[in-house]
């Protein structure tokens, strides 16, 4: 666990050098980076000429990436099961409040928020000890850190699960205390269990008495008496007594009278201390020793005291033999006492951030706690889960309202970060977005920003990306996302590809831009870009007119090419009248008319051909007029023209011929038209 | 349903998961691929016996893995020991699978050249999907080609076709010589891979969809086991439309399903009355005929999946997997166990489907 240490940052190239050391630093916008570089120090009576370092040395930008522990794989297990939970208490909470249940619910998503990390603890000591971590000294060392941080993170959960979530009738305490020693002390435990096997042969053992005094000192009474009555000499009158003084040990029970047990535990107690008086366990040093010590006998307990590794360690053992009817409120000051005894007996002793959590825990400090909780090396995991477990149980509620402290602020700051955090990195987004869910308008403002900023590798990681736009509402990612890849495409000249993506973001003006140059390509190739797509459009055209008119001009391409020149003129004149006809395509559109009012056998009408010829001098003559002024103005320059096919050369050739055509066909129609059908 | 779930949370986004095959007894392994990550993996698991928990039968333990390019964007299984693998770096890969005592290992024996390319950039395209029938193997990209090839001799491309000119999302054999492929827009294509790209016949036909006028691509396909005209697709919209091959004209079957993209589909390996969906938003659904409803009279043409309106009526759906949240990208069947790979990272073994 690391200590209070700000880092420190030092460049140390030439020009930082020059500047006397100085830096300057910013994050980069959407990610955990910090950029930093040299720096000269301007102040409003700098005197504004180049600087003497000018030149001479290159700027070198460093980028600063805050070390996580997340670039290990199996630490992503953690976040993403935790992420699972997260998810299922937010459900729980929206259900009907007040309920009793429901704090045995919040139990249990407490408990299951550990065992996640004790399984993750479990996997990484596991992966700690093959070989190809072994070899590697950096991924080696990744693990260890991240096993002590998660083990501290269990421990103190644990412990904050103890005092402040459950609620008890009798709010006995010392117990769950015990349980709690018990699980992240277990080297006495093992060491027990060796000592039980090896049955009579134990008492020989160089251990056996440290063995057992640590055992008594975490208030294991059942696994000591069981050593002990494997003891040799357990038949002698001192063993037969202290087996009955610990059998005796009054244990409180639920619906026991309070007042009760007190009396009964004051009994048992007096009765050992005179024993001990007594000398009735003189004959066996070690095993006096042992009973002083539960006696609770202080001057016996500062000599065991010595070899414990932390000063939370003996606390609750210590607990048990001198006030096992501790209630939370006394476990303060006990605390309190108990840290000073410790420190006492060691001078030079420095709290570890640990420690101080942990007292801060029993002292019912939580709002250092919380502060403390920050500082760890985990990307703020602890603290966002467990403020919002806290936030959703409201047990403390009444607390931080006296402490001034806004908790569904707090809570809702610390999701909003965890969320944006999980988003920007290692591939996380897709946990990230449900704690950002959690957070209201700025949520969804953070994904809006966050979600198109995902690097897109593939159209199908795109289409996971638009599901959760479309999910949320959020139109514009979606047609952004969209937008970019219809520019990929087209960039890449995959037109069909970029048509469907405009398509898709429905964005008028891409689609208008896109059917615009495929348009163009053909009047001047004549060669259609990607028929398939446009055949397949359907009724998506409707997004563009421009897309429209495409469509509709394909179509009559297809029955053109189909020999089905009937459908294809009526279409075409339907086109010719649509009003949706782009200025640059009149000239293409009237010269396909051409060949079908020379045909051999009349295919348009006279009333048709009229409008065609109104058209070619409504709208083409105009155009032309208009091109001809503008080549003028700019001074024959190569100005673009609105003709920019092949046809421009010769377009004044082309509407006499257009002219000559339609006379041609409207003679030759209303002379069919006008004849009566000869019977 | 009886159906236990067990959750084992493996640290990768799964984008592909298919049992091995096994011919006599319950399959106990299966491979997985992944997809979205720092460096992306091919794996094989077996299913050890849990001896802790009540309610989980068994926990999975990687065996052994072979890093790979890309995404994992396909995986099938060529034979009983041999499985393509189709990346996003547009080439295919075979791999082995060695069945041991202690631990089993797979190990890379083939992979191909380029498959899928940019034609103008010449930048890698994805392979989107993969499927094969006998030793063939059909891989589909984002630049929207078909390539055909024999598992046998990667370096040597039997076929390439230019189906389309937008990535074609996913493939399916019909029968040996043809194949049906569907792009973003959901426009389905058949192709027969004798012929080369200019004699194709030009047959395609359009997924159903409710609002015509959004897009709603075809994400997953497969045909019917015993009756090979039967083609099922499943769509953006999560709707399901199914097909007759032999009668093109209009769908033969339409189902609103899902509420969400489908993202697999596939039917029981050994019992084909059973159909399987899983969507993007973390459901997987089984179909099941129901038996009784089948008329013993009718021939061996019809099913149910061709019968219109009435299929509603014809069909259970039940939920097999549902609020995972997250998107289930890949399933397999096997016996009564099935294997869902996640967004979540996280495989779901699913007993007494």
């Amino acid at each position: 666990m690391s200590e209070d240490t700000v880092p420190n940052f030092e460049l140390g190239d030439a020009l930082a050098t020059r500047c006397g050391n100085t830096l300057t630093a910013r994050f980069v916008p959407g990610g955990s980076k910090i950029a930093l570089s040299a720096y000269r120090p301007v102040k409003w009576s700098t005197r504004d000429v180049p600087s003497e370092t000018a030149a001479e040395d290159p700027v070198l930008i460093y980028m600063a990436q805050e070390a996580t522990l997340y670039g290990e794989p199996l630490l992503r297990s953690l976040l993403a099961e935790t992420n699972a939970t997260f998810a299922t208490l937010q459900t729980l909470s929206q259900g009907p409040k007040g309920d009793a249940k429901k704090t045995i619910e919040y139990i249990k998503i407490s408990r299951t928020y550990r065992s996640i990390v004790r399984c993750c603890l479990e996997k990484l000591e596991h992966a700690k000890k093959l070989p190809e971590v072994q070899e590697n000294d950096a991924k080696q060392q990744q693990h260890t850190d991240a096993i002590l941080t998660f083990y501290a993170i269990e421990c103190l959960w644990h412990l904050f699960e103890i005092l402040y979530m459950q609620q008890q009738h009798n709010q006995l305490i010392v117990p769950q205390l015990l349980e709690w020693t018990r699980f992240h002390y277990p080297n006495t435990e093992d060491t027990a269990t060796d000592l039980l096997l090896m049955a009579e042969e134990a008492s020989e053992c160089d251990s056996y008495w440290d063995t057992l005094k640590t055992l008594i000192m975490l208030g294991q009474l059942d696994v000591t008496r069981a050593i002990l009555s494997q003891h040799r000499k357990f038949n002698q009158a001192a063993f037969q007594t202290a087996e009955q003084v610990l059998k005796s040990m009054p244990v409180y029970q639920d619906g026991y009278a309070m007042q009760k047990f007190c009396s009964q535990w004051e009994y048992w107690h007096v009765d050992l201390e005179r024993k001990l008086a007594a000398h009735m366990f003189a004959t066996e040093p070690q095993l006096e020793l042992l009973m002083q010590l539960v006696s609770g006998s202080n001057e016996h307990w500062d000599a065991a005291l010595l070899k414990s590794q932390d000063w939370y360690e003996f606390l609750p053992g210590y607990l048990l033999f001198t006030r096992p009817a501790c209630k939370p409120f006394e476990l303060r000051i006990a605390a309190s006492n108990w840290v000073n005894r410790w420190s006492g007996l060691r001078p030079n002793w420095e709290m570890t951030q640990m420690s101080r959590m942990v007292l801060q825990l029993m002292e019912h400090d939580v709002k250092l706690f919380i502060y403390d909780m920050q500082k760890l090396n985990d990307s703020h995991w602890f603290a966002t889960h467990l403020i919002d477990l806290i936030y959703h149980s409201g047990q403390l509620k009444s607390y931080f309202e006296q402490q001034h402290v806004d908790l569904p602020a707090l809570r809702y700051s610390m999701v909003f970060e965890y969320g944006s955090y999980l988003m920007t990195s290692h591939n996380l987004w897709q946990l990230g977005i449900d704690y950002l869910d959690c957070c209201k308008q700025e949520g969804v403002a953070a994904i809006e920003q966050l979600l198109p900023r995902i690097p897109l590798k593939s159209e199908r990681q795109a289409f996971k990306i638009i599901a959760m736009a479309k999910e949320r509402g959020l139109v514009n990612v979606e047609q952004d996302i969209c937008k970019v890849l219809s520019k990929r495409a087209y960039s890449d000249q995959r037109y069909g590809s970029a048509l469907e993506w405009a398509v898709r973001s429905k964005d008028v003006l891409l689609v208008t831009a896109i059917a615009d140059f495929i348009l163009k390509h053909y009047s001047s190739t004549g060669v259609i870009l990607c028929p398939d797509v446009i055949t397949s459009i359907g009724a998506r055209m409707f997004v563009s007119p421009r897309l429209v008119f495409l469509s509709k001009y394909f179509e009559f391409y297809e029955f053109y090419r189909q020999r089905d020149f009937l459908s294809g003129a009526e279409l075409l004149i339907n086109l010719l009248a649509s009003k949706i006809t782009p200025d640059y395509f009149w000239p293409s559109l009237l010269i396909d008319a051409l060949p079908l009012l020379e045909s051999e056998d009349p295919k348009i009408f006279c009333k048709e051909t009229i409008a065609i010829l109104q058209h070619l001098e409504m709208e083409l003559v105009p155009l032309i007029e208009r091109n001809k002024l503008n080549t003028a103005k700019f001074n024959n320059q190569t100005s673009k023209t609105v003709f920019s096919d092949y046809r421009v050369e010769n377009v004044e050739e082309i509407l006499d011929l257009m002219r000559l055509a339609c006379a041609r066909n409207l003679s030759r129609a209303m002379i069919i038209e006008n004849t009566a059908p000869t019977t | 349903m009886s159906a236990t779930v067990g959750a084992h949370y493996i640290s990768e986004k799964i984008s592909k998961v298919r049992w091995l095959p096994e011919k006599l007894t319950q399959s106990e392994r299966f491979v997985t691929g992944t997809w979205d990550m720092e460096n992306n993996f091919v794996r094989v698991w077996r299913l050890h016996v849990n001896p802790y928990a009540e309610n989980v039968e068994h926990t999975p333990r990687c065996n052994d893995k072979v890093a790979i390019e890309g995404d994992v964007t396909g995986l099938e299984f060529v034979n009983d020991d041999i499985f393509a693998v189709g990346c996003s770096d547009g080439r295919l890969s075979l791999f082995n699978v060695h069945r041991a005592v202690e631990e089993d290992q797979i190990r890379r024996i083939a992979h191909s050249e380029r498959l899928h390319e940019f034609k103008c950039s010449h930048a890698n395209a994805p392979c989107t999907a993969i499927n094969v029938y006998g030793t063939d193997v059909a891989t589909v990209g984002e630049d929207g080609r078909l390539n055909v090839m024999n598992a046998n001799n990667l370096n040597q491309v039997k076929r390439t076709i230019d189906a389309d000119s937008m990535s074609l999302l996913t493939v399916s054999y019909v029968n040996q010589h043809q194949v049906v492929t569907a792009n973003r827009m959901g426009v389905i294509r058949m192709f027969d891979v004798r012929t080369a790209g200019d004699g194709q016949p030009k047959i395609s036909f359009m997924a159903a969809c409710q609002d015509t006028k959004s897009s709603n691509f075809v994400s997953a396909m497969i045909t019917h086991p015993m009756q090979q005209h039967i083609l099922i697709c499943g769509s953006e919209e999560g709707s399901i439309t199914v097909w007759d091959l032999r009668h093109l004209n209009y769908p033969a079957s339409y189902l609103s399903a899902h509420s969400s993209p489908i993202t697999d589909i596939g039917f029981h390996r050994q019992d084909p009355s059973k159909l399987f969906t899983a969507a993007e938003a973390g459901e997987v659904w089984m179909w099941s005929e129901k038996k009784q409803l089948i008329d013993a009279s009718q021939n061996d043409s019809s099913s149910a999946w061709l019968s219109g309106d009435r299929l509603r009526a014809m069909v259970n759906v039940d939920g097999v997997l549902t609020n995972i949240r997250k998107a289930i990208n890949s399933f397999d069947v096997h016996g009564s166990r099935m294997v869902c790979g996640s967004d979540t990272e996280a495989v779901y073994i699913v007993n007494d489907v």
